[in-house]
């Protein structure tokens, strides 16, 4: 099978058990087991969906928080990428940062929420940092672990070129630990994505997040749901375009099976 | 002109014993001179090498190059490896184009170089290709090209044609006498293979193992420029091939560290 026909195929039988689970959905709503107030069936939510999706009101929520999102996500990239990329190349910054890493990382960051809120305020400030703090910690242990694992004669060819040390760490350790790299970025996002929701449904006046637990406090169980659908229908975009995006960063690299 | 004088390298291994890779090694290699070093794995002839180089320190003893100390890498000394070390990101055009580009060469210029080596090492068609899409003496030529580019007066070469078959390396071989003809750069070349090392050099370096020490320095007076064909039937070539597979057989086997 050629590759494009098999991506389809594959699309295809990763259809199925989605479509399973919206069946299951819709069998414990016909059956009773649950009020239709309470569980509605898929149908009235995926309409809701529908209409909401083209509401302006609705899209500005969105908006905002695939705002908090693409900024605190894309923070948290350039800062993991750079210190990890700088933790490989001098045992000074390795040595400050190690210890650093060893003692926040394990630190679960909502707990810092609060903190955030009453030093940021209850806007965007908080959220962003929130998910820079979650995201940022395996992007950066993705990409030093990775550099480390270069093969020193890539980087001993730059140098022998003349190339300065620093400038072989940017050009050379770092696209050739890109697979790694990347690999911290996509856990990043996920995580990227969960906080960014977690975080507004805490405290905030907009955003998917806040939609859903304003909708949950006042009973409105259909509006509940569609946020929910909004998010996991963002969260398969965002790893359609990360895929495509790491397919053409990696287009050198022998294949990965 | 190269000087290695008194150079020692020791490893600390893992069980934190001290192994004694490379012990009172000197050597001098002339202007334009060809020297094969020669010996069974694990001998330290590729330490000796990357001390050369500058990528490996050595524990004691200095290396002189054209009357200065080598502290490390420069692009005075050019390395070939093995493993031909290509940039996988890059295609074949950028990566024997990135030293020069790095080093502030005018684009054009830098092209111009480039694409000139290219045809030298008869791959010009091939500047848009991945290295991943490319036979093994295809890389080779590649690295070959890459380093040639920033103009090495000292070439490094490990093993570089240990990883390819034996069609494509005698291929090779003779291209790269072909190269050197031209303008007969100084050569230092790191291999295991007696017939190789006496149909490229002027001094052929045996060397032991544990410690690596310098066994003997085998003169080769063959006329140049040489005709592997025409050698092959030469009864001082072949004797010099007898000669030191006899002295490399009288060392005991080591095991591999």
């Amino acid at each position: 099978m050629s590759p494009r026909v098999s991506n389809t195929f594959d699309m295809a039988i990763g259809v199925i058990p989605i479509a399973l689970l919206i069946a299951l959905w819709q069998g414990i709503a016909m059956s009773g087991a649950a009020p239709p107030s309470l569980l509605p069936p898929p149908g009235v939510v995926f309409g809701r969906f529908l209409q909401q999706i083209v509401s302006p009101a609705y899209l500005e929520h969105a908006y905002v928080t695939l705002y908090r999102l693409f900024v605190g996500f894309g923070i948290a990239v350039l800062a993991g990428v750079t210190f990890g990329i700088l933790m490989t190349g001098s045992k000074a910054v390795a040595s400050i940062v190690r210890p650093i890493v060893r003692v926040l990382a394990p630190v679960p960051k909502i707990a810092l929420y609060p903190a955030f809120t009453l030093t940021l305020g209850y806007d965007d400030a908080s959220k962003i940092a929130l998910v820079i703090a979650d995201a940022m910690f395996p992007i950066l242990l993705a990409t030093y672990q990775g550099a480390l694992a270069v093969e020193p004669k890539l980087a001993w060819s730059a140098r022998a070129a003349g190339v300065s040390p620093l400038k072989t760490l940017f050009t050379v350790i770092l696209p050739a630990a890109m697979p790694s790299v990347l690999t911290g970025c996509r856990i990043g996002l996920i995580i990227s994505c969960i906080v960014v929701f977690l975080a507004e449904m805490i405290t905030s006046t907009d955003g998917l997040g806040h939609l859903l637990v304003r909708a949950a406090r006042n009973f409105q169980t259909v509006d509940m749901f569609v946020p929910l659908i909004t998010i996991s229908i963002l969260g398969l975009l965002l790893n359609a375009a990360f895929n495509a995006l790491r397919r053409y960063l990696l287009r050198g690299f022998p294949e990965e099976k | 002109m190269i000087s290695i004088d008194r150079v020692s390298k020791q490893f600390e291994t893992s069980r934190a014993r001290r192994h004694l890779a490379l012990s009172d090694i000197s050597l001098s290699v002339a202007r334009g001179e060809f020297v094969s070093i020669l010996g069974p794995s694990g001998c330290g002839k590729s330490t000796l090498l990357y001390i050369v180089g500058g990528f490996v320190e050595q524990s004691s003893g200095a290396v002189i190059v054209d009357d200065n100390p080598v502290t490390g890498p420069g692009p005075d000394r050019g390395p070939v490896f093995q493993e031909f070390a290509l940039f996988p990101w890059k295609t074949v055009l950028g990566n024997v184009m990135y030293g020069l580009d790095q080093r502030g060469m005018p684009k054009d210029e830098a092209l111009a170089r480039s694409r000139e080596l290219l045809t030298m090492v008869k791959l010009s068609g091939y500047e848009n290709f991945y290295p991943k899409e490319l036979s093994g003496g295809m890389k080779q030529r590649v690295a070959i090209a890459r380093t040639l580019a920033y103009r090495p007066n000292i070439l490094l070469m490990d093993e570089p044609f240990g990883a390819l078959d034996a069609h494509t390396r005698t291929k090779l071989q003779n291209d790269l006498l072909g190269i050197w003809e031209k303008d007969r750069k100084t050569v230092l070349f790191v291999t295991h293979s007696v017939e190789e090392a006496v149909f490229l050099s002027d001094r052929v370096v045996m060397m032991t193992s544990s410690p690596g020490r310098i066994k003997d320095i085998i003169k080769i007076n063959l006329p140049r420029p040489r005709e592997r064909a025409a050698l092959l039937l030469n009864r001082r070539y072949q004797d010099y091939v007898v000669e030191i597979e006899k002295m490399m057989d009288e060392q005991p086997e080591t095991r591999v560290s």
